[in-house]
């Protein structure tokens, strides 16, 4: 609540002239709407455009910001479409589990990290590869209800779905998620749980 | 009917109620195929709240800042619509309305035992001007009812 607040407070000062405060803004939400553009482009480069074109489009629109939602929901939703125009500016395929083999598709993973070193990596570098394998919309819902402290509801707000949809889809991720991890990390998982 | 799985990712997330909360945790604490279900739940979804976010280059909040700058900086929606405008308006209007009926009552021939409401305003009141009448009440009927469905909306 503390930090809804702020967000409020920042948004009250910016709208009543103070325009350099929106830096406050960019700086709490800069990682999250990075990450969750990422997951759709799987391109730094291209995310970092789409995550640009979302703040400075938040910031146009926030005298239309009614208060009624959380900031970071609002700003997700911005961040979900303008993932979506990119992409289909750039008309990229995402990339399926059920389309590659999980060896193929590690060579292509975003992190660029050498499959032959694999067993020296850290668990959080393996959930990321994890992560990577699964397609644009399962990783950004799993990305949202972790870390973007996003209720099933406010989730599918942000993607234009029902809530059950999202639970459904959250569960089948959950699923991918625990066999992609069982693979890569094959004996080390027995240590890990 | 929810798969082992399903019911332990439920139970994992607190969406379960307090009978079947209590009925898992039973099974958790006995069952062996579910104790072994939910210690690698627990850890995936340990793994999963530990996830790291990325970080974009160091000078993206300055450039952000920067195309920020070019914009126009932007207002709140109820300030840009005055309220006091609109009840000049709508205060002229009703003094319109109240003068043409003091002026229609004045003119009228008040014989008993009928009233006689014998007055012409054509030369006043040209079809423009009834047309100019009825556009802005048209105008201001709808402001009246975008502010009514905002209320509502909120």
């Amino acid at each position: 609540m503390q930090e809804q607040e702020t967000d409020l407070a920042l948004i009250t000062a910016v709208l009543d002239g103070h325009t350099q405060e929106y830096s406050k803004l960019v700086s709490r939400h800069q990682r999250f709407v990075f990450t969750l553009a990422l997951r759709f482009t799987r391109n730094r480069e291209d995310a970092e455009e789409v995550a640009q074109d979302c703040f400075v489009k938040a910031y146009r629109a926030l005298g239309t910001f009614k208060q009624t939602s959380k900031f970071s929901t609002w700003l997700y939703t911005i961040t979900y479409t303008s993932a979506m125009t990119s992409l289909r500016k750039k008309r990229l395929q995402t990339l399926s589990l059920d389309e590659e083999g999980p060896a193929q598709h590690l060579a292509h993973a975003v992190s660029g990290f050498n499959t032959e070193n694999a067993e020296k990596k850290s668990a959080h570098v393996y959930l990321n590869m994890a992560i990577d394998s699964l397609s644009s919309e399962d990783a950004a819902i799993v990305t949202l209800f972790y870390k973007g402290e996003q209720s099933l509801e406010e989730i599918g707000q942000n993607l234009h779905m029902d809530p059950n949809t999202i639970k459904v889809k959250l569960h089948r991720a959950r699923i991918k998620l625990r066999e992609k991890l069982q693979y890569l990390l094959k004996d080390e998982v027995k240590e890990l749980i | 009917m929810t798969t082992i799985e399903e019911q332990i990712w439920d139970y994992i997330d607190g969406k379960c109620d307090a009978e079947t909360q209590h009925v898992l945790e039973a099974k958790i604490a006995v069952d062996e195929t579910y104790k072994a279900m939910y210690t690698e739940l627990m850890s995936v979804n340990q793994h999963l709240q530990d996830m790291t976010l990325d970080e974009p280059a160091m000078a993206f909040n300055r450039k952000v800042m920067d195309l920020v700058q070019l914009e126009i900086a932007p207002v709140s929606l109820k300030t840009r619509v005055d309220q006091r405008i609109i009840s000049a308006i709508a205060g002229f209007f009703l003094l319109i309305i109240v003068s043409i009926l003091a002026y229609a009552f004045s003119q009228a021939d008040y014989t008993l035992p009928r009233m006689n409401f014998s007055f012409s305003l054509d030369s006043r009141i040209t079809p423009l001007l009834i047309k100019g009448f009825l556009f802005l009440d048209a105008l201001l009927a709808l402001l009246y009812i975008d502010a009514l469905l905002r209320k509502k909306r909120t």
